[in-house]
């Protein structure tokens, strides 16, 4: 069972560093299907920490060809943005979303959509948390959808990026999910 | 000065909701290497992204990407345009590295004196993963624009840009959409 996130803000970086559950190759080979029918309004995700490097954000921008100097060039940074280092990227925070409700719905359940903004500048040597957290539930059409209040949370408990998302899981003796996603008519 | 001379949701800005820009072919194919270089940039270690044994025994079939990986496909620089990056650093030695460079597919401007932007969010709706060589097409559309009131008594508009990403058999992959504020 995952950490709760207010008691995962109590910890030092180093200590929240310590409970990351970013899963495994072989963890997400071998996952196991979450149902709706486990599911509960309250429910925490894992917590999937990250500690950013400038190796980290020069990899994103070369992986997206972003060339902002923002994210790469400390001196440009600093002097020309006044920004207080070089920043981590809105664009991988974005990527990471649907990853995280990705690994949530596997093997095959699916991650329909999210929204978020994004509100605070994240640096290097932060470490920051995705955490999601079940707020409503609801069957239709034989599937079982689950909304959820998501963030990316710094360890001194900033909330950079709070959101919402929903995603669609399995009912334990339902059909499966469509593939290609085909959500129910209203 | 009336109250509708004070909007900044003019008939011009109304008339822009609704406005796309032609289907763009995104350069190049959905390639493993890509595929390689965007996973472990995101750090997803999913051998659905690398172990096609493994992916063909799966719920989807076959190898996956991310869903949005092809969103940035879509800002890629053709190799037969002019290179935007060494033409900011010659007109601007201090350029941020952007470059100013009209993309294929980009929306008219939103005519506004509004001219600062803000991020106000982004929202994704998933449907499909793409595959190894798809083509990806996409098309860029304003959803929305809102007007809103600051807390200092100045309108300023929402501004919803939302691009729909498709395949080469026309497959819905996945809708994007980004809000900016513009005060």
């Amino acid at each position: 069972m995952t950490i709760v996130l207010e008691e995962l803000l109590q910890m030092t970086a180093e200590e929240i560093w310590a409970r990351n559950e970013r899963p495994t190759a072989d963890q997400l080979r071998n996952k196991e299907q979450t149902f709706f029918d486990d599911v509960h309004e309250g429910m925490e995700l894992p917590k999937y920490i990250y500690r950013p490097t400038p190796t980290h954000l020069f990899r994103w921008s070369a992986a997206i060809e972003n060339f902002h100097r923002i994210h790469y060039d400390l001196d440009f940074g600093l002097n020309h943005d006044k920004n207080p280092s070089i920043l981590v990227h809105g664009s991988w925070k974005q990527s990471v979303v649907p990853q995280y409700l990705k690994d949530f719905t596997l093997p095959r359940g699916w991650p329909w959509k999210a929204r978020f903004e994004h509100r605070a500048m994240l640096v290097p040597g932060d470490v920051l948390i995705m955490w999601g957290r079940v707020t409503d539930t609801r069957e239709k059409g034989g599937m079982g959808f689950i909304d959820l209040e998501i963030g990316m949370k710094t360890h001194d408990g900033i909330e950079s990026m709070p959101g919402t998302a929903t995603v669609v899981l399995p009912l334990r003796d339902g059909p499966e999910i469509p593939y290609p996603f085909v959500p129910p008519a209203d | 000065m009336t109250q509708e001379t004070q909007s900044a949701l003019t008939p011009e800005v109304k008339a822009m909701i609704g406005v796309s820009g032609e289907v763009v072919e995104g350069w190049g194919v959905v390639d493993e290497e890509y595929l390689r270089r965007f996973t472990q940039a995101i750090m997803d270690p999913d051998p659905r992204y690398w172990d096609h044994e493994f992916a063909e025994g799966t719920h989807f079939g076959k190898i996956i990407t991310p869903p949005i990986m092809v969103s940035y496909m879509s800002s890629r620089i053709r190799p037969d345009q002019e290179d935007p990056i060494t033409k900011a650093f010659e007109e601007d030695p201090m350029s941020d590295g952007i470059g100013r460079v009209s993309r294929p597919g980009s929306l008219p401007s939103v005519p506004t004196n509004l001219v600062r932007v803000l991020n106000a969010g982004n929202e994704l709706e998933i449907y499909q993963y793409p595959s190894i060589g798809d083509k990806i097409f996409f098309q860029n559309r304003y959803s929305d624009i809102r007007e809103r009131v600051g807390r200092d008594g100045k309108p300023f508009l929402i501004v919803t840009s939302e691009t729909t990403y498709r395949n080469q058999n026309d497959d819905l992959l996945c809708i994007t959409r980004a809000s900016s504020i513009r005060r």
